[in-house]
């Protein structure tokens, strides 16, 4: 196939454009209606169906959600009979059990209940059942999602069946002042836990019987380990990691809680004797169970002789269970796959009182959303750690999307690490209108045509396409990678580029004034340097520099043959010139040991300097000189506000106004000088990465810009010294191993294109937009993160699917024209409850955080601050309003934005958000940009920490990550009431990490992990934890480092003492609790409950 | 001075490696000098000239064909055309050494931009006015450049363009002649018949007369 033949498909006349996107012209002759005239139709059609035909989003429509969701249920789901004939197959354990235990502890709901669908679902009832069955005659409303989330908050006349279910969701101790009906709190939640194995088991029972994974099961079972544990029975199955938390929970409980387990123990005996009698069956099932020793039913003896412990336990066990509604390792909680099983409600879609449950987080990472796709496309899909979007279920119309009052928009990481399938191919297949690459959502009309996913126009197949490279076949251009995989890498043609692909370049532009000296960077920097000079990504074009600056500027000359490099001073900043201009940047494999030597000895020759100026604007200049005929990296490092020449900046801060109330002055760039250098830069594919070490202001607002439209990064290490703070040092140092080191693309651009209809008005993250919607990014590195907001312009009727598709054009460091295309795909909903259910709450939380930082700089902080809180009142309110047929006191929400709040909560005490809190101004702005450039992943670790116990880890649950036990223990609340004295305790904040200490902690954990005898022999400024030989440490050292590995950064440990100063920042991360200034969780959520029912 | 260098392979043009052009001081649009040098090594075949200078307004392309592959440069007229052929020379020898049987196997554009390296130092050396005398010395026994072809890089470039007009215009003649044959057959015909309708009415008339009036 000749390439000449092909190339007029391409585009030949215009290399760079991905494409006009703009002028879609709309052939349109198959309505969206016919989409998916393939197979893939049933698929389509049967999810939305059933969804439109049960209103509430009922049985049908949202099994294959959950389905979804949890993988490997979906098989116990098709496999599961419905109650009638469980008898067929009575020779199964598996099934005998559930056919004594569902029937014997539920028949009354089962025979009340209309629908033979959800038989697992049952497993709800237990409680009722255990308790007393004469509290249920609602049992039967577990059928109907509304009245199941009736009972969650009950009016108060309800005050029982409130009481059974509210405990068991969350203990919300301390809000609600526990009323009688708390009384069968213990029993009801004990009950759970022994009445939900057996349940639990019959749900996930059929597995057995069914075609479903084996390995799927004993997760289920382990999921009920940690109640049980603490009762004594240590279950065989390999038990999960939320045992450890319960005895420290039991520790951590707070008065009231145990207030009421002993209050309780009487009732809850009462309650019990009824029970096991009439639940024999749990025990037998257990009995038939192989993996689960007999002595399960033991387990309720020492419940019944030990309410009140239990009973304070219980409500914190809870919280493991708490849905986390995401697939794989984390759990669901046996009563919510009840409650989504049996009522039909998505768990997503289930109601939460926030007001009344206090233990949202899940035990681990909170997982994404999965779009309620037909399965064989979300199997395709995108991966949500590249692509993501705030709603995983868009809204048919804009009137629809006002309705839910939620960001609509995406989050991206286009240039991940990832291994992915790269296409050499001579022909790019793309559409002929918008220029869309041929992704998997694309529809094949027959074997010679497929239709556009964003525009519906159909195009040919090109011959060259009909034939499968892979399984070399031909005839099957659906069976293409191109068409398998919704990421995937192509090889441009020469039509993608403009001129030759550039080498890699990269130039250092070095502060060495005396401030810089002061610091010590310069030694780190060129040890880094020397040490990682071979790993810079590059191949034997590339090219390096170096020109250092303080008020004037100082090139060196590298060129091979010298001896030594010569050093070459511009004293002229005003009209700055380059002295020799082809041999300042050099070939670095040919001049490799002059650049040694003068990484050796530059940090000697500056020592002495007494020049306190800094001409930073003049030295962008010459750099931006050098490097305009080829482009490249321009990594500049400053230590001090720039106060010579050109783009000098005045000091804009006042520290007496740091903790004032008013608001945030001098957000915004004091001068152009800097965005206009960064545009120039972006012209000649140049990128501008800054690096700020200083103690003082540098006003990086100003700074910030020329990284900001440069597509650069910026770095901020405030206080840096290389004596004072080693922690800060190993920062930088890891941080700098990790930018000289990591992948970079060069002259990049990124295109971002969606379906018709809909279209991305905002961008976020650090670029320049040229034409409307080309990001221009003269390099783009992994750790990059883009954010859009998107809205719909026309109905999106007729539509089953939507689809998201990014396009990233750049050359990588070898030289080679690459193209990286994203496809994200997800359903179209027209029920306000569907958007709700699909929401995804990280996601929005980090568009908003985007939004709220152009807020800040456009308008105010504070008009900021009150836009969050606004974001949270609407979407709260609208789903009261229009998803809630019943109004219930309370805050309520559903499952999936039970975490809104939290977050938006988080944003406002986050050091770029937070007002009253004496901030740094550098420090706010530093923020500002991480959250703005930061993947979501990242980003949302500096917005909401997580928090886990770390002198009592132990293996269990542990992940095994390259022959490396890493334990898991449970992300806690942020707040002080879960920090105990006996324990130690790891805060990870992102960037950051703060392990505290408590005055009593356990010896145990000082001497085998910290290598002290005592608390008080615990050094001030420990930062490292010591390489002790004791299973102790090691446990401890491999979690910390599993934890730094997830992330391209490199977080200092800080080891924090009761006394410490840095106890202060740790305290302002416990975000759940009240400071002088900013409410508490608990303040807050009245605040909005107050705004909501106004 | 030598503005561009690049190196396409002929048969399908596909560039294999070039040099960045780094003369941007001079302030000189070279991205339009780019795109007709990519032009170019898609237009030539193995049918064209082995070594041609091109005259673009006001700057020279310089190419020499080998082995299948086009070794092609940008520079100023001024510039000795015979540094410029040796200088292609010596690209040639040297890329051939490095990569010769690579050559007709690859796919991706610029699979050889290392080569990049190579052909910045072999400029350096060429444009160096000092040590051009020497250079210049050692090649006084290479082919006598005034043989080369000189023709405009327009021509080259709008041969192909003109060719089809050629052939479009041919096309037409073809269609229009087939008509015109098919209208003279009709008009034959025609006039045949009404020939033949008139003498047999005369006849006719004749008959008619012979038999009622004569008789």
């Amino acid at each position: 196939m000749s390439m000449a033949g092909i190339n007029p498909q391409n585009g030949t006349g215009q290399p760079y454009a991905n494409g006009p996107s703009q002028n879609p012209v709309g052939v349109q002759e198959l309505p969206g209606i016919n989409y998916g005239l393939t197979h893939q139709a049933n698929y389509n059609y049967s999810p939305m169906q059933a969804k439109a035909s049960v209103p509430p989003g009922p049985a049908p429509g949202v099994y294959p959600s959950t389905a979804y969701q949890h993988v490997p249920q979906v098989s116990s789901y098709q496999a599961g009979p419905p109650p009638t004939s469980y008898p067929i197959s009575p020779g199964q354990p598996h099934l005998t059990r559930p056919l004594l235990g569902g029937p014997a502890s539920h028949t009354p709901p089962q025979s009340a209940s209309p629908g033979p669908r959800p038989p697992p679902a049952m497993s709800t009832p237990p409680p009722p059942a255990v308790s007393s069955s004469g509290y249920y005659p609602n049992p039967q409303h577990h059928h109907q999602p509304a009245p199941g989330w009736q009972y969650n908050s009950a009016p108060p006349p309800a005050g029982p069946p409130t009481a059974t279910n509210a405990p068991p969701r969350g203990p919300a101790p301390n809000h609600v002042s526990p009323p009688a009906p708390y009384s069968s709190a213990p029993s009801a939640s004990l009950s759970l836990s022994a009445a939900r194995p057996p349940t639990g088991l019959q749900g996930y029972g059929p597995p057995g019987p069914g075609s479903a994974p084996p390995p799927m099961n004993p997760p289920a079972v382990q999921q009920y380990h940690p109640s049980r544990a603490p009762y004594g029975t240590p279950p065989a199955g390999p038990p999960t990691s939320m045992q450890p938390a319960a005895p420290p929970m039991a520790n951590a409980t707070p008065p009231p809680p145990k207030a009421d387990g002993s209050g309780i123990g009487a009732n809850h005996v009462d309650a019990k004797p009824a029970g096991p009698p009439q639940h024999g069956p749990p025990g037998r099932h257990l009995g038939h169970y192989p993996s689960l020793p007999p002595g399960y039913q033991h387990a309720a003896g020492p419940l019944n002789t030990h309410p009140a412990l239990e009973s304070a336990t219980q409500p914190y066990v809870q919280a493991p269970r708490q849905a986390p509604p995401g697939p794989g390792p984390a759990q669901l909680s046996p009563s919510l796959a009840s409650m989504s099983l049996q009522s039909g409600t998505p768990e997503s879609l289930r109601v939460v009182n926030l007001l009344q449950e206090r233990n949202l987080l899940p035990p681990g990472p909170v997982p994404a959303p999965t779009p309620c796709l037909p399965q064989d496309l979300q199997k395709i899909n995108c991966s949500p750690e590249v692509f993501r979007c705030t709603l995983t279920s868009i809204p048919q119309t804009q009137s629809l999307l006002n309705k839910a009052k939620m960001p609509l928009g995406l989050l991206l990481h286009p240039f991940k690490d990832l291994s992915l399938p790269v296409v050499t191919s001579s022909a790019i297949v793309r559409c002929r209108s918008c220029r869309t690459y041929i992704n998997p959502f694309v529809s094949f009309l027959d074997q010679r045509r497929w239709k556009c996913n964003m525009c519906y126009r159909v195009n040919d197949v090109p011959e060259e396409f009909m034939y499968n490279p892979v399984s070399r076949s031909y005839g099957e251009p659906h069976r293409r990678p191109e068409v398998q995989n919704a990421t995937i890498e192509f090889i441009a043609p020469a039509e993608y580029m403009l001129r030759p692909p550039q080498p890699a370049v990269y130039l250092f532009v070095l502060d060495v004034s005396h401030n810089a000296v002061e610091t010590g960077y310069l030694k780190v920097f060129c040890q880094s340097v020397l040490d990682n000079i071979n790993a810079l990504p590059g191949d034997s074009r590339t090219k390096i520099g170096f020109i250092t600056f303080d008020s004037t500027i100082h090139f060196y000359n590298l060129q091979e043959g010298l001896s030594q490099p010569q050093m070459l001073i511009v004293s002229d900043i005003e009209d700055i010139f380059l002295p020799t201009p082809d041999s300042l940047l050099v070939n670095l494999n040919e001049s490799k040991e002059l650049v040694q030597d003068l990484l050796k000895s530059l940090p000697a020759m500056f020592e002495k300097t007494m020049e306190t100026q800094s001409a930073l604007g003049s030295a962008l200049q010459a750099a931006f000189k050098l490097l305009s005929p080829t482009g490249g990296r321009l990594s500049v490092f400053q230590t001090q506000l720039p106060n010579l020449g050109a783009g000098l900046l005045q000091s804009r801060e006042d520290p007496n106004q740091r903790a004032s109330a008013k608001d945030i002055q001098h957000l915004s760039p004091a001068t152009d000088f800097y965005k206009k250098l960064a545009l120039d830069c972006s012209g000649q594919q140049v990128a501008v990465d800054l690096f700020l070490l200083s103690s003082q202001y540098c006003d990086l607002a100003s700074l910030g810009c020329v990284a900001r439209y440069s597509a650069g990064s910026i770095y901020y290490f405030p206080s840096y010294h290389h004596q004072h703070n080693p922690a800060q040092v190993e920062r930088f140092q890891k941080d700098l191993k990790r930018y000289l080191t990591r992948k970079i693309g060069f002259e990049a651009v990124m295109r971002i294109r969606c379906t018709k209809g809909l279209s991305i008005h905002t961008f976020h993250g650090h670029f320049f937009v040229r034409s409307t919607d080309l990001l221009s990014l003269p390099n783009v590195n992994p750790d990059a993160g883009f954010a859009v907001q998107m809205s719909i312009e026309d109905n999106l009727d007729d539509m089953q699917v939507v689809s998201f598709q990014a396009a990233l054009l750049y050359t990588s460091s070898k030289g080679e024209r690459r193209i990286r295309v994203h496809t994200l795909c997800l359903p179209v909903v027209q029920s306000l409850s569907d958007i709700f259910a699909g929401a995804d709450v990280q996601a929005m939380a980090g568009l908003l955080a985007c939004m709220a930082v152009d807020r800040s700089v456009t308008a105010s902080l504070s008009d900021a601050r009150d836009a969050m809180t606004n974001a949270a009142i609407d979407s709260l309110s609208s789903y009261r309003q229009s998803v809630l047929t019943i109004q219930q006191p309370g805050l309520l929400a559903p499952a999936c934005l039970r975490l809104f709040p939290l977050y938006i909560l988080a944003l406002l005490k986050q050091k770029a958000f937070r007002t009253g809190t004496s901030t740094r101004l550098d420090d706010r702005v530093a923020a500002m940009c991480h959250l703005k450039h930061q993947p979501l992943a990242y980003a949302m670790l500096m917005i909401h920490p997580a928090l886990y116990r770390l002198d009592d880890l132990t293996d269990e649950g542990a992940l095994n990550v390259n022959e490396r036990t890493v334990p898991q223990p449970r992300v806690l609340q942020l707040s002080v009431e879960k920090l105990s004295r006996e324990g130690a305790f790891l805060m990870d904040a992102g960037t950051v990490m703060y392990l505290w200490i408590g005055r009593n902690c356990n010896p145990n954990f000082l001497t085998q992990v910290l290598g002290v005898p005592n608390y008080a022999a615990v050094p001030d400024n420990l930062y490292l934890l010591p390489e002790l030989d004791t299973a102790e440490s090691q446990r401890t050292r491999a979690f910390v480092a599993w934890l730094r590995e997830q992330r391209p950064f490199f977080p200092s440990l800080h080891v924090v003492r009761d006394e410490s100063q840095l106890k202060v920042a740790l305290m302002q991360n416990l975000i759940e609790d009240r400071t002088e200034s900013a409410l508490s969780y608990y303040e807050y959520l009245l605040h909005l409950q107050q705004q909501i029912s106004k | 001075m030598i503005l561009l260098t690049m190196i396409a392979r002929v048969a399908d043009g596909l560039p294999l490696a070039a040099s960045m052009q780094e003369n941007d001081q001079l302030g000189r649009d070279l991205q339009q000098y780019q795109s007709q040098a990519k032009q170019l090594c898609r237009k030539l075949d193995a049918q064209s000239p082995d070594r041609c200078t091109l005259e673009a307004k006001d700057m020279n392309f310089h190419y020499l064909i080998a082995d299948g592959v086009c070794y092609l440069s940008l520079c100023e007229p001024s510039f000795p055309k015979k540094i410029v052929f040796s200088y292609l020379e010596e690209l040639h020898r040297e890329f051939s050494d490095q990569y010769g049987r690579k050559i007709s196997i690859v796919t991706r554009p610029y699979s050889f931009i290392e080569f990049d390296t190579y052909i910045q130092k072999t400029k350096k050396l060429y444009i160096d006015s000092r040590a051009r005398r020497n250079l210049g010395s050692i090649n006084t026994e290479l082919q006598d450049v005034q043989r080369i072809m000189v023709a405009n890089i327009e021509e080259v470039l709008q041969r192909g363009e003109s060719l089809s007009a050629l052939e479009t215009k041919g096309n037409n003649l073809s269609t229009l002649s087939k008509k015109y044959r098919s209208d003279a057959k009709y008009l034959n015909t025609r006039s045949t018949y009404a020939k033949v309708a008139a003498v047999a009415v005369f006849v006719i008339t004749l008959i008619i007369y012979v038999r009622f009036w004569w008789l």
